[in-house]
């Protein structure tokens, strides 16, 4: 008997599995198979080459370039561009905020909690006990009433997309479209945006009360990962090519594996705090912000690679869609700081933030998406 | 001449290697009949899209391990299978309605042939054992090797199924 078993795939579907296969396969490092005896060599030769390069007047003014940029006072008055290609999303008093890579800047209304969609078509946003889907633009598309409404994290792929959500603190699924909302899986959950896995329509992680990180099957409420009971984190976030799930607090920091290992963590002590943290795109690096008295360092954990140091209080960093640049918010200073992530230290910095964005208090940045 | 079976071992061991032009020739030549088979199984183009998926992070996780003597499509479609298989009991197990799968552009479903439209009547493990056979061409002893299961079961799943789908002509 011969079957006629002819799929049709759907448009576009090999292409959007090729970019997270792509990405997951960047990530792969091949084991060394053989020793090989130069290597050592090679890096005395380097570090001592670095030291050497540290140690003449070129190399400490790098060092100095860092050290001297408490209060960034070259800061332009008015933000004229982003330094990478991709849009921002602003949450500030007035409303959200679309910010163009030439630094036009929209008011979409009078909502809050704005995030992007995965790819940055549309934003979900809250108003009142609505939620609302609109386009960057500002044109609604549809709107849910909720009572209790928090939360909205947009997630899925080119053709479809979900939208998870709070209400009463239960978590709430609806469909890009704004069908078939339900509640899924989790009884009650901590106030923390949840995370879909990149790429994923199912996979979603929230925090309970207690702290535990939870990456539920939403399809099926299957738990896929829960970590021990801890710090209630202030930001869940994946690695690109979903493969890695950063659990930020400020008493600890974590990034899971798939199977719920630690494979990198940071325990901050004597005073010091994690403000915050987020994988660089198309990497397993993750950039952090180390809050200590009134001194505040940006690094790429488990480097030792100090990218920036200033004398205050930095608030969120947010990586650009290209990995190539971090923006680190600084309220006190009202600044934002663009800080390169290159090892070149290159440093922007522009101030007025707060008045640039309608005044009142220090906006908060949503996101960094792409084009 | 290398064959495709040597391409396929030489894209395995450029992979292995950390090429990224090998790992994408395993992923053109080995993602569109890991959709179809998820999808056939499933009969959910979103579940299939993530079980496909999930085969290549499979993929990735254990490249370092896998064995470059044997061939990639079989390891790679087992994993699909079980998989696919695993999703659609839990579907059952659940009764439960689903989320609507319509996005924000999604262009309506066309679910391919009579025949791909009459499998969803058959349970999962009887359509499991047709699509490997009849869509991706192993002989029954292979596909009892894969699925770890006696011959003689691949063989009555087989006529059962494929006798299921002639009642339903």
């Amino acid at each position: 008997m011969r079957l006629d078993l002819d799929v049709p795939i759907p448009e576009g579907a090999q292409e959007r599995a090729h970019r997270v296969a792509m990405a997951a396969f960047a990530s792969y490092h091949p084991a060394p198979r053989r020793r090989a005896y130069w290597r050592p060599a090679l890096a005395i030769a380097v570090v001592a080459a670095i030291a050497g390069v540290l140690a003449s007047p070129p190399g400490r003014s790098v060092i100095q370039s860092i050290r001297e940029a408490v209060g960034v006072k070259k800061a332009q008055r008015e933000l004229f561009s982003l330094p990478a290609a991709g849009r921002l999303l602003v949450g500030s008093v007035r409303g959200p905020w679309v910010v163009g890579q030439n630094g036009s800047k929209r008011l979409l209304g009078a909502y809050r909690e704005a995030s992007w969609s995965p790819f940055g078509r549309f934003v979900v946003a809250l108003r009142g006990d609505e939620l609302v889907t609109m386009e960057p633009n500002g044109r609604v598309h549809w709107t849910l009433a909720r009572p209790a409404l928090e939360l909205p994290a947009w997630g899925g792929r080119h053709a479809d997309t979900r939208i998870a959500y709070l209400t009463r603190r239960k978590l709430r699924v609806v469909a890009g479209d704004g069908t078939g909302d339900a509640m899924r899986c989790a009884g009650g959950v901590a106030p923390v945006l949840p995370a879909w896995q990149p790429g994923s329509l199912s996979v979603l992680a929230v925090s309970a009360p207690n702290g535990r990180v939870q990456v539920y099957n939403v399809r099926d409420c299957r738990l896929i990962l829960r970590t021990a009971p801890g710090a209630v984190p202030a930001r869940l976030a994946w690695s690109s090519d979903g493969r890695l799930l950063l659990a930020v607090a400020p008493s600890a920091l974590r990034v899971y594996d798939l199977r719920g290992r630690v494979v990198a963590r940071d325990d901050p002590s004597d005073g010091t705090l994690d403000g915050d943290a987020a994988f660089l795109p198309g990497t397993h690096r993750v950039a952090v912000v180390r809050v200590h008295g009134a001194q505040s360092d940006v690094s790429i954990l488990g480097s030792g690679e100090t990218l920036f140091h200033v004398a205050g209080t930095l608030r969120q960093v947010v990586p650009s869609p290209d990995g190539r640049w971090l923006l680190l918010t600084w309220p006190a200073a009202d600044q934002w700081v663009f800080v390169g992530t290159s090892g070149a230290h290159a440093i922007r910095a522009v101030s007025d933030i707060a008045g640039q964005f309608g005044g009142g208090s220090f906006p908060t940045v949503s996101g960094w998406i792409g084009k | 001449m290398a064959g495709p079976k040597g391409d396929e071992r030489a894209w395995v061991r450029g992979a292995q290697a950390g090429s990224a032009s090998d790992f994408e020739a395993l992923f053109r030549a080995h993602w569109p009949n890991a959709y179809r088979t998820a999808y056939l199984v499933v009969h959910d183009a979103a579940a299939a899209e993530d079980i496909a998926q999930e085969a290549f992070f499979a993929a990735v996780r254990n490249l370092d391990r896998f064995d470059r003597r044997r061939p990639f499509g079989p390891w790679l479609h087992r994993i699909v299978v079980n998989r696919a298989i695993d999703w659609s009991r839990r579907r059952a197990l659940r009764g439960e309605v689903e989320l609507h799968e319509s996005g924000v552009e999604q262009a309506p479903p066309d679910v391919g042939s009579d025949t791909v439209t009459r499998m969803r009547e058959l349970s999962p493990e009887h359509r499991a054992v047709i699509v490997m056979r009849h869509l991706l061409g192993y002989t029954p002893g292979e596909i009892a090797r894969l699925l770890g299961l006696p011959r003689g079961t691949v063989n009555s799943r087989l006529r059962r199924g494929l006798d299921q789908l002639k009642e339903r002509v």
